[in-house]
């Protein structure tokens, strides 16, 4: 095997973010490596999505910072962002595809802005792409014509179209049949396999998660509270990891209780 | 106290709501006995839970006995903040608070201003010395869409202005036998004030707000998010073509404005009032002087240019879903028309004394 650079591809070093005076991140620290993937777990509303839109520079830090191939996307300068986001491809939570432009046009979009390709070779290879996730039927449809399922795969599939170093998913598999789920799981551990590639997921899915996982951070209450290779994440004595693997719903004895306060036992 | 209920429906718990919070005496104990209640759905199990609180402001201790298993269902979802009222609304600031809160807001949106200003003469005039050219296909789509597609109602509406003009100042100039003089009134009127603003006016509204809502409804379903990632700038790709459109198409459509009106004037003239066509037009042609049709036509480049700023500016800056999108776009257009009114107003005073 090619030994790879040892530096992460992906840095985060204590990052905190805030939408007006409310703290989400609250000094976050990651990695992702070359040839691995990364998801990202924690509970709805945890911050995750924020996170990612650090990571690509959407979204400025209030303290701390990130480093994609070692340099800080924030402080870059724009032709080197411009650089860095040409090698990435990050597909959204809820797709985010140009609703004006059929599914083909979506993903050839960048390919003709970036690759200099000519239309029918971009379209050429948006079909590729798009057959990848299993949509090779599907390329001449509007978003709006679209299941939620099928613009996520689309979605995946434009992150795809320029072949990038770093790719993100948003909540991947969230809201597929099974058999569409795995399929993509398929595709990102194919996808693993080319050398080099640095793969972050967001995702909830247990099944998938087993699957595919290399490295797990996991979040909650604005902090890392585990990470590290899957099994030793897993294996961690932490009630929320305990949680969010065995499914164990938030305790509902407390409202009991409560409720017990205003009752009076018998006639008085 | 212990009062028994019978019946648990909303009426009869509102009612209780208001005799109980009447009548008992502070400080007491009220239990209230739901022996007869088998069951209970949540919006009465909420209802009852409004009794304790409200009965605690009133220092009331109200207390349920013998509810049952069943019953005691309803109240899944109890958490200890529900038991006091409004912990989780907003603080009210202070009117000074309020001041300096909106000082800074009007601080950070005059900020943005700048940064889309700064944004477009970017890409308009530096960017193509680095090879990152104009997007001159969208640029073609928005001129099609704001001047082509705007040709029949602005030279409707322009038409029936002209027309309007003619009429009017008919009724005054006939009684000095001046009527011919109606041909430089519609002219003059026309290309140095009325062309300009009516299409202004006509190209807020409809093109306008089409771009703050499709900018915002874009912002909303995170596309300029996402064309940000894939390093595609929506400065480019977004908001330059739009302005230059508008800034192509807004003075076509004045100059047709001009002519429409125009037109519209010599209708009346010629047909309603018999002036005579060929009279009428040598006339209209000795009062129009070059300077006036400039003078239209760098409003309308004005107008063009505030229009754009306005709409891009409202579209990027959407926030709250689709129910933003909507307040901008209404905001968009009144801001545009009212910024385009005001420049007017103030050309036409400047005009006035240099000349
Ligand atoms: N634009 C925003 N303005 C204010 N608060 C926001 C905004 N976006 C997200 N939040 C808040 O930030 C927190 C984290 O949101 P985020 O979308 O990152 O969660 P998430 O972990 O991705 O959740 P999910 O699994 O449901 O996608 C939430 O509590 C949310 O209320
Ligand atoms: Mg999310």
């Amino acid at each position: 095997m090619t030994t790879l650079p040892d530096t992460p591809y992906v840095q985060v070093e204590n990052l905190v973010a805030r939408y007006g005076t409310r703290t989400i991140l609250d000094g976050v620290s990651m990695t992702a490596r070359r040839g691995e993937i990364t998801v990202i777990l924690g509970g709805s509303g945890c911050g995750k999505s924020t996170l990612l839109r650090h990571i690509v520079g959407l979204l400025t830090p209030a303290a701390g910072r990130v480093l994609i191939n070692g340099q800080d996307i924030h402080q870059a300068s724009e032709d080197e962002q411009e650089v860095i986001l040409r090698n990435l491809g990050m597909s959204f939570q809820a797709g985010a595809l140009f609703n004006s432009m059929t599914l083909e046009e979506n993903v050839a979009l960048p390919i003709i802005e970036h690759a200099k390709a000519d239309a029918a070779t971009a379209t050429t290879l948006a079909r590729m792409k798009l057959s990848l996730v299993g949509l090779g039927h599907a390329g001449h449809l509007l978003p709006a014509e679209i299941s939620g399922g099928m613009k996520k795969r689309a979605a995946v599939a434009r992150a795809l179209a320029l072949d990038p170093q770093l790719l993100l998913f948003d909540e991947l598999s969230a809201g597929l049949d099974p058999v569409t789920a795995r399929e993509l799981d398929e595709l990102i551990l194919r996808l693993k396999m080319q050398l080099g590639v640095v793969i972050l997921i967001v995702t909830h899915e247990l099944s998938s998660i087993q699957m595919i996982a290399d490295q797990a951070v996991m979040l909650h209450a604005g902090k890392v509270i585990a990470s590290g290779p899957l099994a030793d994440v897993r294996a961690l004595e932490h009630p929320q990891v305990h949680a969010f693997f065995d499914r164990q719903p938030r305790p509902v004895t407390m409202q009991q209780a409560l409720l017990q306060t205003l009752l009076v036992n018998g006639e008085s | 106290m212990l009062i028994p209920i019978h019946s648990a429906d909303s009426a009869s718990l509102i009612h209780l709501r208001e005799h109980l919070l009447a009548e008992a005496t502070p400080g007491s104990r009220v239990i209230l006995d739901l022996k007869a209640v088998e069951k209970l759905t949540s919006l009465e199990a909420a209802l009852l839970l409004r009794l304790v609180i409200e009965g605690k402001k009133k220092n009331l201790e109200v207390r349920f006995s013998s509810l049952s298993l069943e019953a005691q269902q309803a109240f899944t979802g109890l958490e200890t903040n529900m038991l006091t009222d409004g912990a989780t609304a907003a603080e009210d600031l202070s009117p000074v608070e309020e001041v300096g809160e909106q000082t800074l807001e009007f601080v950070a949106a005059g900020r943005r201003l700048l940064d889309l200003i700064g944004e477009l003469t970017y890409w308009l005039v530096i960017a193509p010395w680095r090879g990152k050219g104009m997007k001159w296909d969208r640029t073609l789509e928005q001129i099609t869409k704001v001047g082509i597609e705007g040709i029949p109602i602005v030279t409707f509406l322009s038409f029936l202005i002209g027309a309007v003009l003619a009429l009017n100042s008919a009724s005054q100039l006939r009684q000095f036998g001046a009527a011919i003089y109606i041909a430089n009134l519609v002219g003059v009127s026309m290309t140095r004030e009325m062309a300009p603003l009516i299409t202004a006016i006509i190209v807020s509204g409809r093109s306008g707000a089409a771009i703050t809502a499709e900018l915002g409804t874009m912002v909303v379903s995170e596309e300029v998010d996402a064309m940000r990632t894939m390093a595609l700038s929506p400065g480019r790709f977004l908001l330059l073509p739009r302005v230059l459109g508008l800034l192509c198409a807004v003075p076509c459509l004045t100059i047709l404005s001009n002519l429409a009106g125009i037109f519209g004037g010599y209708w009346i003239g010629v047909i309603l009032l018999g002036l005579g066509s060929r009279n009428y037009l040598q006339q209209t042609a000795q009062a129009l002087l070059i300077s006036d049709l400039i003078t239209g036509m760098v409003k309308s480049v004005v107008f063009a240019l505030l229009i754009g700023l306005v709409a891009c500016y409202r579209g990027l800056y959407v926030q709250g879903g689709a129910e933003g999108v909507g307040t901008n776009t209404t905001a968009s257009v009144v801001t545009s028309i009212v910024l385009c009114i005001l420049a007017d107003a103030l050309f036409t005073t400047i005009f006035f004394y240099f000349e």
